[in-house]
């Protein structure tokens, strides 16, 4: 990472590149500094923006999914629905969503909420449908009932593929927020590259590309982090029902 | 303990059509009994296993179990499944207790009983670990350690050893007499191997496929504790050759 950035510093100084086509680390670094209290005010902007689409698309897609791997009819019915709203390209629909909902916070969530829920719904569908069925069958040995059977063995068979979906979730999360941002918004990093390139002031542009990439590792990271202080079995887990011999 | 009275069983195979995996069978088994079934594969063996634990309903005929018929699965039956089928993300002890929490019939005991179980299995240590960090062979141990704990009247087994080597497998047949010697249960044990039915069983139940029948029962006079010196014995050559008869005799029989 930092050989990266030594080398990029190293080919702008050499090859003479002019700074509003690729601005130096040292360049981009001095323009954030340079007003770094706007620049906080557009991260806080976008994070908000990145953790409440994130939070919609977890407190949407895990029942959602619940519901799609209860019951075949239910999946045949709501999947394409699901597939539906991913092939509609989330830049044509931001303006849409601003008129019918005003320039808030709301349309900007709705957008965020559409780019990152659809690998988590995948995900955690994928896990639920994933039980070996001698553990099913072990289930109803025991009387289980369905709810048991969901919350004792399906839920928890699925965590390590809900948290393959969140991972993705939150990286997808940034990327919505942004899509949002440059259609409608008058804060955040996406708002920001916008406003700083008509302007010609491509550092701070890169400033802001530089803070989305590592808000989008920070929340990647988050997400692992929980995932092994909550589920210390799931990282990595190669399950049980395939005997090791 | 367990009565099968002239059970039959029919799926729906995924074209429509019906493939009877059970025809006619008929089978008793005394409480305390060790009745292993032998087979080809298709023959029926887990779908009579699963009949008897109430998981699948028969087409006709019915089973009974201490008197009353198997509608749905019942407290006094316990079942071990080829695969360990253990819960990652559970530790040996919380999968042994597994089936009495989800039945909620932990007493304040069942911890105790779960390592005490798990020291006589050869487990003792590993109440903490993670299914993943043991072998085939000691994955499957706390399965059966799980299914003991229930207490069952009725145990079923399909085919507990076929994952594992033949070491593994016959170190491991011993330790279920043991446990079985000190519990007293009905069980019904699903095999692929001739030798392993004739040292385990009192009786042998002999099946053929298309559709699932039993052929012959064949009852073992080998005196307990048994162990594989008497694999050398007449009795047993006249059991396992009478056994291998019946499955290899009709191949030929077909073939020709
Ligand atoms: N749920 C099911 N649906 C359809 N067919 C089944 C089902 N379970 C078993 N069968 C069929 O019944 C027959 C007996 O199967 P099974 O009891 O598993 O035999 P075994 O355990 O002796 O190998 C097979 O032909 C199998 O394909
Ligand atoms: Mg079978």
């Amino acid at each position: 990472m930092i050989g990266l950035f030594a080398i990029w510093e190293a080919s702008v100084h050499l090859f003479g590149i002019r700074e509003f086509i690729l601005p130096a680390p040292s360049a981009i670094w001095s323009a954030t500094i340079a007003i770094w209290p706007t620049v906080l005010d557009h991260t806080l902007a976008t994070l908000t923006t990145v953790l409440l689409g994130f939070g919609a698309s977890v407190l949407i897609s895990l029942p959602l999914a619940m519901l799609i791997a209860a019951s075949p009819a239910i999946s045949a019915a709501i999947y394409p629905l699901l597939v539906v709203t991913q092939s509609i390209p989330k830049v044509a629909l931001a303006p849409i969503l601003i008129v019918a909902l005003g320039a808030n916070e709301v349309p900007r969530i709705i957008v965020t909420f559409l780019v990152a829920f659809f690998p988590l719904v995948v995900g955690t569908v994928a896990g639920l449908l994933a039980t070996p069925p001698e553990l099913i069958e072990l289930g109803r040995a025991c009387r289980a009932g369905k709810l048991q059977e969901l919350v004792r063995i399906r839920l928890p068979f699925a965590v390590p593929f809900v948290f393959g979906g969140l991972k993705v979730a939150a990286a997808l999360s940034v990327v919505g927020a942004v899509v949002a941002e440059f259609v409608g918004a008058d804060a955040g990093l996406g708002y920001l590259i916008q406003t700083s390139m008509a302007f010609f002031r491509t550092p701070l542009a890169f400033s802001a590309v530089v803070i989305l990439a590592i808000m989008g590792i920070l929340l990647f990271q988050t997400v692992a982090m929980l995932e092994r202080v909550l589920f210390p079995w799931s990282s990595g887990a190669e399950h049980a029902a395939t005997p090791a011999a | 303990m367990i009565r099968i009275e002239r059970v039959h069983k029919t799926f729906r195979g995924r074209d429509g059509s019906p493939v009877e995996a059970l025809c006619d069978v008929s089978l008793e088994v005394a409480s305390g009994e060790f009745v292993a079934i032998v087979g080809a594969s298709g023959c029926g063996k887990s779908t009579l296993l699963r009949l008897v634990a109430g998981l699948v309903p028969p087409t006709e005929g019915r089973v009974v179990l201490a008197g009353r018929e198997v509608t749905a699965p019942r407290a006094e039956t316990a079942m071990v499944f080829q695969a360990p089928t253990l819960l990652p993300w559970a530790d040996v002890l919380r999968n042994v207790t597994f089936p009495l929490r989800l039945m909620h019939r932990t007493t304040p005991d069942t911890e105790d009983q779960a390592r005490a179980l798990l020291a006589t299995a050869g487990l003792a240590g590993f109440e903490g670990r993670l299914p993943r960090e043991l072998s085939g062979g000691m994955q499957q141990r706390v399965a059966i350690c799980r299914a003991l704990l229930q207490e069952p009247q009725v145990l079923l087994m399909d085919e507990p050893f076929g994952a594992l080597d033949a070491l593994t497998r016959e170190e491991m047949s011993l330790e279920l007499l043991r446990l079985w010697a000190a519990r007293r249960m009905a069980v019904l044990f699903v095999t692929h191997s001739i030798p392993e039915a004739v040292l385990l069983a009192d009786r042998v139940v002999v099946m053929s496929p298309r559709p699932g029948r039993v052929v012959d029962v064949i009852e073992v006079d080998l005196p307990r504790p048994r162990s594989f010196e008497q694999e050398g014995s007449d009795e047993f050559h006249r059991c396992t050759s009478r056994i291998r008869a019946h499955i290899f005799g009709e191949r030929n029989a077909r073939a020709a």
